[in-house]
């Protein structure tokens, strides 16, 4: 079917600046995988490799079992959605739906079936005679999605799609998406630098970081078990929590707390923990930290605490009462305990 | 109220500069319209008065709308064929403009390449380059390959001149039209050359046509090695100089109206695109 593989891909500009180290991933048939990753990290850089829009300086890309690596754009059976919608100024609506499928010399008939079908799917049946610039921004964007799904593709290639929407619309056009792809069964490929939107529509997520894949995984494994510190503090907001421990012998103190810790590294390991994976404990069963902010946010009060000098984040119950000054004991849940290597910042376990 | 606060004072001062200032921006603009406009208006009153008229003095500064000079023009020995001149003259200029021009234009806005700055700034440099240097080796030259005397020898010189302008316009131009466009266009099935054709085209065609008016304009108003290369085969700017000791006063307002107003018509309705080109804001 449609699986895509992605071999070795490398990519440096002019020789000097290198866009992408060294890549290999495979995306499932069906799958939603999104590219996740800082600005410059180069996850636009592949999709546009993957695409032919961008030709790799080495490595190899298969969509299914066709080697499409020398392949132009129009030969590789794939769509593209642009950040900045791309939607043809000179065409109505429905010209911009059917386009590729002119482009396919396909009939009358199937045109006009499919490019009605797309227009319902985004709901913009009712546009079809106007132009471009009678849309809103909204519009142009559910526009150019339905001109990606009206040629059937293999694959959908998405490029930072809802970041020039409004911050409503965006939550509104990514449940929609999600609804939407998840009916189409296309193997999809979609790049942001929005965790929130690349855990709410992924079925993997890639996280890249200057040219490199650091984790490839299920939404909820990538936020609970990251596998370095810059996945950890890169997704969440607000990021984890990395606290310098004192390693013991075989164990770690963190206040009154003994915690078992894997058998490598140094004299001091870092903890890893999400603010919400912190618990209030009794006293001498937790670490003592100062209460430094705090802010109440409706769902919950976010603490900003010191322990031992380094700046800690806590996630309370919205009917917490505390103030700056306070000192609260607290304690992280046997699950969220992630133990890193503070040199690499790497995980250990 | 008295104004004795500070903040009283300069609020009272600042509508009077603010006063003081529009006068003078509007001063300056009549000023700048007179100083163009008052020759125009004179040359169209001599134009469209009768030949009588034009020659007595003083002369009236209301148009009487006589043709009387502008027939004895159109039937002046010479006049007809160096107007045939000028238009094909100018109507190669521009194909050759775009033709040449435009594609030049487009390497400039999409393509990354080695020399390219130098590239855009010679491309202006040759405007700098003095015509008059040039006229003796161009001639000699022109009269080796057979070339002189000949409509396509001046439009070749023209397009040298007009080419600079097309350039430029032409790559803000395309520069204007989104990249991404076509590399939709290309996802959803075009050859480079489809995608040009069916999206950048329809987008650029108006700013296209604007560069090639302007340099049908810029032939159409030259004068220097028209009159150079030229002898039988003139155009009517180099008619005109070449009879201007000669010709009678009607005749030399007739052919000043016939050069001025098509320019000024071309230019006024590509304007737009002449503005975008200097980076004023297209309104």
């Amino acid at each position: 079917m449609s699986a895509i593989t992605i071999d070795a891909v490398k990519k440096t500009f002019g020789g000097a600046v290198t866009a992408l180290r060294e890549v290999s991933l495979t995306v499932r048939d069906q799958e939603f995988l999104v590219l996740l990753g800082p600005s410059g990290c180069g996850k636009t850089t592949l999709l546009r490799i993957i695409a032919g829009l961008e030709r790799a300086s080495a490595g190899r890309i298969l969509i299914g079992e066709r080697d499409v690596t020398n392949l132009a754009p129009r030969a590789r059976r794939l769509a593209m959605v642009f950040q900045n919608y791309a939607v043809f100024p000179h065409m109505t609506v429905a010209d911009n739906i059917g386009f590729g499928l002119r482009m396919q010399r396909a009939e009358a008939d199937r045109t006009k079936r499919l490019v009605g079908r797309s227009a319902e799917l985004m709901h913009i049946s009712h546009l079809l005679a106007r132009y471009p610039s009678q849309l809103s921004g909204g519009q142009r964007q559910r526009v150019a999605v339905a001109r990606a799904l009206a040629v059937e593709p293999d694959v959908l290639l998405m490029d930072e799609p809802l970041s020039n929407l409004d911050a409503l619309l965006r939550l509104e056009m990514r449940a929609e998406l999600k609804h939407l792809l998840a009916e189409s069964r296309t193997t999809t490929i979609y790049v942001t630098h929005d965790q929130v939107e690349a855990m709410s529509l992924a079925d993997r997520i890639a996280v890249m970081r200057a040219g490199d894949i650091v984790q490839l995984d299920e939404p909820m494994v990538i936020y609970g078990r990251p596998a370095d510190t810059f996945v950890g503090g890169f997704i969440g907001n607000p990021p984890m929590n990395f606290i310098q421990v004192k390693r013991g012998d075989g164990h770690a103190d963190l206040g009154g707390l003994h915690l078992p810790i894997p058998a490598v590294g140094g004299d001091t390991i870092t903890l890893g923990v999400r603010p919400e994976e912190l618990e209030p404990a009794p006293a001498g069963q937790g670490f003592e930290a100062n209460v430094v902010v705090a802010e109440p946010l409706g769902p919950h009060v976010l603490l900003t605490l010191s322990y031992d000098g380094q700046q800690v984040r806590y996630t309370a119950p919205p009917g917490v009462t505390t103030r700056p000054g306070d000192v609260l004991t607290l304690r992280p849940t046997p699950a969220g305990v992630r133990w890193l290597d503070p040199e690499t910042g790497r995980a250990l376990n | 109220m008295t104004a004795t606060t500070a903040p009283a004072l300069t609020a009272e001062a600042a509508p009077v500069d603010r006063g003081a200032g529009r006068f003078l921006m509007q001063a300056s603009v009549v000023l700048l319209c007179l100083w163009v406009l008052g020759p125009i208006y004179l040359l169209l009153v001599n134009t469209l008065n009768t030949p009588e008229a034009v020659a007595q003095w003083p002369k009236s500064l209301v148009p009487s709308f006589d043709l009387g000079s502008l027939r004895f023009f159109a039937t002046y020995e010479g006049i007809p064929s160096a107007l045939l001149n000028s238009v094909l003259v100018a109507g190669l200029t521009m194909l050759l403009s775009i033709g040449i021009g435009a594609p030049a234009g487009y390497a400039l806005a999409r393509f990354r390449f080695r020399g390219k700055n130098a590239f855009r700034m010679l491309v202006l440099m040759t405007r700098a380059f003095p015509l008059p240097l040039l006229a003796l080796p161009l001639a000699v030259f022109f009269i080796r390959w057979g070339l002189d005397d000949s409509v396509i020898g001046l439009a070749l010189v023209h397009t040298t001149l007009a080419l600079p302008f097309a350039i430029l316009i032409t790559s803000a131009l395309f520069m204007s039209i989104p990249v991404e466009l076509e590399e939709a266009a290309w996802t959803l099935g075009c050859t480079r050359v489809g995608a040009f054709q069916r999206i950048v085209l329809p987008l650029a065609l108006p700013g296209i046509a604007a560069s090639g008016v302007f340099a049908f304009v810029t032939s159409w108003n030259e004068v220097f090695a028209a009159a150079v290369l030229t002898i039988e085969n003139r155009t009517l700017t180099a008619f005109l100089l070449q009879s201007l000791d000669v010709s009678p006063l009607p005749l030399k307002f007739a052919g000043g109206a016939v050069l001025v107003l098509p320019a000024l018509v071309f230019l006024f309705a590509v304007r737009k695109y002449l503005f975008s080109l200097w980076g004023i804001a297209n309104r």
